[in-house]
């Protein structure tokens, strides 16, 4: 695999994190589902997922780049699984609604699974990592730069959104009101 | 608040590695993942409730 296709597949994966971290704010703000202290960890996590697609796409892939994702991959995993397992036993309704028979921290497993195979499998491909400048645009094109904005202004979006929810206190177990707003009023 | 602060520190590891040096993305990155972890086994050792 060349420089150039692995830097394209890089910004498709910040298409990814995106999707991901817009399909929360579908959940937040069209269901009205304010999220828990985890699924604040679990988005927090899918969006540090973007920083090693960001390093690939302006320095040139580098397995330390992976390994920067890979990182937050697992333990978004842990986190998730964590959610799961609260809420695995029998009779338990779960947090939140249900998507497509899941519920959005299953849905978080499955994706931060998918994530660590995905990365594993990108740095099988050796011929990224040597030096092929040449072929490189300064910073992968149009297509790479309107992902890595994307994947900035949705996690930026989420600095006053979780602002809004929590206040200045720690975060409830069971958030129902944003704090910032019912201070305000 | 520390989900916050991790967005925020997130939000500026992803603009240092698009604008910054290298190795303070990575440093902030690093920092970012330990936030979370810490964050995480806080909240994992309080009392256990189910709607968390």
């Amino acid at each position: 695999m060349t420089q150039a296709r692995a830097i394209t597949l890089n910004a498709l994966s910040l298409y990814a994190v995106a999707a991901v971290l817009a399909a929360a704010y579908a959940a937040q703000f069209i269901l009205h589902e304010l999220p828990c202290p985890l699924c604040l960890l679990q988005r927090i996590l899918f969006a540090a997922l973007a920083v090693g697609p960001i390093l690939n796409i302006r320095f040139g892939p580098r397995p330390s780049h992976y390994a920067i994702s890979l990182l937050a991959a697992v333990a978004g995993a842990v986190a998730s699984t964590r959610q799961v397992l609260l809420h695995i036993m029998p009779g338990d309704a779960g947090y939140g609604s249900a998507l497509l028979g899941y519920h959005y921290y299953t849905w978080a497993l499955i994706g931060f699974i998918a994530a660590i195979v995905l990365i594993a499998a990108m740095m099988l491909f050796d011929r990224q990592f040597e030096e092929d400048d040449a072929m490189l645009p300064a910073t992968g094109g149009a297509f790479a730069q309107i992902a890595v904005w994307l994947v900035i202004a949705l996690t930026s979006a989420n600095v006053a959104t979780t602002l809004a929810e929590c206040g200045f206190g720690a975060c409830a177990d069971n958030p129902v009101v944003y704090e910032l707003l019912k201070r305000a009023a | 608040m520390e989900f916050t602060i991790l967005f925020l520190a997130t939000a500026v590891a992803m603009l240092a590695a698009w604008r910054g040096p290298r190795p303070l993305a990575l440093g902030l990155s690093g920092a970012v993942l330990i936030g979370c972890v810490a964050t995480y086994l806080h909240h994992a050792t309080d009392t256990l409730k189910l709607s968390f």
